[in-house]
């Protein structure tokens, strides 16, 4: 219902005395009904971006465009907060701990003075949808976390915004509850259509939720990409390590082969020079005999030297018997006995190279 | 608090033993005044020249809280209007000034940020300022407004003084306030008055009451106000009550401390109900508590 458009936003804070830059040159298009993820690393800058496209921070330079109606500007907020039809969730959820969940949900309403019955019908509504119509008479502490954050999320919603800003929704639920949470979050955003921005550092959140993601670094928007594009082609080792887990190590090229720890890694390219190289886990293989299969490359013979269960597959590390510090990380389907000689094999196209 | 952790416990009881010991000695100094003030009140009116003051009477009369009574009902009257409903607008006035001044400085615009921290500091010197010092030109100013020994003039007075205690008080109340709720209830539309009524101010009871505790002992032990803004015996306060016991030829001791101790009755009350909101308030500081 809303497209958003951030053009060239700085933001600078005065931290005692200097000058801290959470945000440089940032520019960002969120389309319509889109739902788009920031991801970083704690104080990298993402909940200010989202902050400054809620209207409650200023940028110290740049536009912010709901549509095309200017709402922030160098140094001026054009259209405040609640003039912009947002609805957001707090990574606190910051509900109203002095009134039941019902009168949350209801607040938004009430101040913009609707008729009574409608309140309570578009309350009862949104709060079927959210599952939480018995516990509307409660207050915030006597419910539990999962359902203090529905109740949020039904206090975003209740006034049918055109943009839903999320801020770590899912970070202080257990793990159990987060999934669920991330299902129901990704179903409401679908089934309403509401443009959607989701702050997270869990990559996790990201691939549940969201069509496109950003990634800012030290207060740079890095990488913008559906999430499986920037997991498979991230654009630095920073941002690869941040959406997923990876082997990454330093080392020096030769034309088109690599060595690292005994191994030998075959390049697509010529290079030379040290450069820094990444490799999922998932890219790679361990195996007793000879694999055959076409996209898998031989990077040379290994020892197991940790195997853990992880419920289901087995975390296995391994190195070669010279150098015992320089291991990799993979997941088998298989139990390996440590010390056990294995063969060691990528995917072509899995080794990631930055210079 | 173990200095070793599972070693040497003697060590521990003994410094709990001084701890206590001197929390006790503390206490005793404190309670010594009261005491005297307590048995005092219930000696003769020989008894009370001729035995030590910290001697409890022989034979113990009411016949001092009988001469007092009825003439200390009206002031005890009076005090309570004037510090009750004082305090109730000093703090309710103050808590919004509070919030004026915490909307500024949360604003962008670096401006208000800059006029909310100069305003403040000029309300935080104004309650340095003694009262004694402006006290003439606000009896001119009372004496205009035709409040002079009234009530309204009285509460005014008052107000003059307590509003800038509330809001510095109310003020510290608020920045423990967590500030997303605050944001929350704007992006919800909500006026900056029902923020401060209805998310605000539940959020920082414990403070107001704390606040209102303060203001109130404030007010209800406040002498130089009264004394120079009431002319007749009608609207006298308590301290001017109590005071018109020390006369300039000779003073009723039994009786003066009768009157102090009815005179401290309704503060010790009000202080026994609302305490457990004091001491919370003053938590909710030092543990720098969310919601």
């Amino acid at each position: 219902m809303t497209k958003i458009s951030v053009v060239n936003v700085d933001k600078t804070f005065r931290k005692r005395g200097k000058e801290v830059h959470a945000l440089r040159g940032v520019n960002l298009e969120i389309g319509d009904t889109e739902s788009f993820g920031i991801l970083g690393p704690s104080g990298a800058g993402k909940t200010t971006l989202m902050r400054i496209i809620a209207g409650l921070e200023v940028p110290t330079r740049g536009e912010v465009y709901f549509d095309e109606e200017l709402v922030s500007a160098d140094g001026a907020i054009v259209v405040p907060p609640q003039e912009r039809n947002i609805g957001m969730v707090f990574q606190t959820w910051a509900l109203y701990p002095n009134m039941t969940a019902y009168d949350n949900i209801a607040f938004p309403l009430r101040n913009t003075k609707q008729k009574a019955g409608d309140i309570a019908r578009r309350v009862e509504e949104v709060a079927e949808k959210l599952e939480i119509g018995h516990i509307l008479d409660r207050r915030p502490s006597e419910i539990s976390g999962g359902q203090q954050q529905r109740v949020a999320l039904a206090r975003a919603l209740v006034k049918s915004p055109s943009v839903l800003l999320l801020d770590e929704p899912f970070s202080n639920l257990d793990a159990k509850v987060r999934d669920s949470a991330r299902a129901l979050v990704r179903k409401i955003q679908r089934d309403l259509r509401i443009t959607t921005v989701l702050v997270s550092h869990d990559p996790a959140d990201i691939f549940a939720n969201s069509e496109r993601v950003g990634v800012v670094f030290d207060g740079r928007l890095v990488q913008v990409g559906p999430p499986s594009e920037v997991y498979n082609s991230p654009v630095s080792i920073g941002v690869a390590k941040l959406i997923g887990d990876i082997n990454d190590f330093e080392c020096v090229s030769e034309g088109n082969t690599l060595r690292y720890g005994g191994f030998t890694l075959p390049l697509d390219r010529n290079m030379s020079g040290k450069v820094v190289v990444g490799i999922r886990p998932e890219n790679l293989r361990v195996g007793r005999g000879p694999n055959e299969e076409a996209d898998w490359v031989f990077l040379g013979k290994a020892v197991v030297q940790v195997s853990s269960y992880m419920g289901g597959v087995y975390k296995i590390l391994v190195s070669t018997p010279d150098h015992q510090d320089e291991t990799l990380a993979l997941i088998s389907e298989r139990p390996y006995q440590v010390g056990e000689e294995v063969n060691v094999y990528a995917r072509k196209g899995g080794i990631m190279v930055f210079p | 608090m173990t200095k070793k952790q599972g070693g040497r416990p003697r060590a521990h009881s003994i410094g709990s033993v001084f701890k206590y010991l001197a929390i006790n000695i503390v206490a005793v100094l404190w309670l010594i005044p009261v005491y005297a003030m307590i048995i005092n009140g219930f000696k003769g009116d020989l008894a009370v020249t001729s035995t030590p003051v910290l001697v409890p009477p022989t034979s113990p009369t009411l016949s001092p809280y009988q001469a007092v009574i009825s003439a200390l009902t009206r002031p005890i009257f009076n005090s309570l209007i004037v510090a009750v409903l004082g305090s109730i607008i000093a703090t309710v006035l103050g808590s919004m000034g509070a919030y004026f001044f915490y909307s500024l400085s949360t604003s962008w615009r670096k401006t208000l940020t800059v006029l909310s921290d100069a305003g403040f500091a000029v309300i935080a010197m104004g309650t340095f300022i003694p009262y004694q010092s402006t006290i003439i030109p606000l009896t001119k100013l009372i004496v205009s407004l035709n409040a002079l020994d009234t009530y309204v003039g009285l509460i005014l007075a008052m107000l003059v003084f307590y509003v800038p205690t509330a809001a510095l008080l109310m003020s510290i109340f608020f920045a423990v306030v967590p500030k997303s709720v605050v944001e929350a209830a704007r992006i919800d539309s909500a006026s900056e008055l029902k923020i401060l009524f209805r998310v605000v101010l539940p959020l920082a009871l414990p403070g107001f009451i704390s606040t209102f505790i303060f203001v109130l002992i404030q007010t209800w032990n406040n002498f130089f106000i009264p004394l120079v803004l009431t002319t007749t015996p009608n609207m006298r306060l308590v301290p001017v009550a109590i005071q018109a016991y020390t006369g300039g030829y000779g003073t009723l001791y039994n009786e003066s401390f009768a009157v102090a101790v009815l005179g401290s009755l309704v503060p010790l009350v009000i202080f026994v109900f609302l305490g457990r909101y004091f001491i919370r308030g003053l938590m909710a500081l030092g543990a720098g508590k969310g919601v």
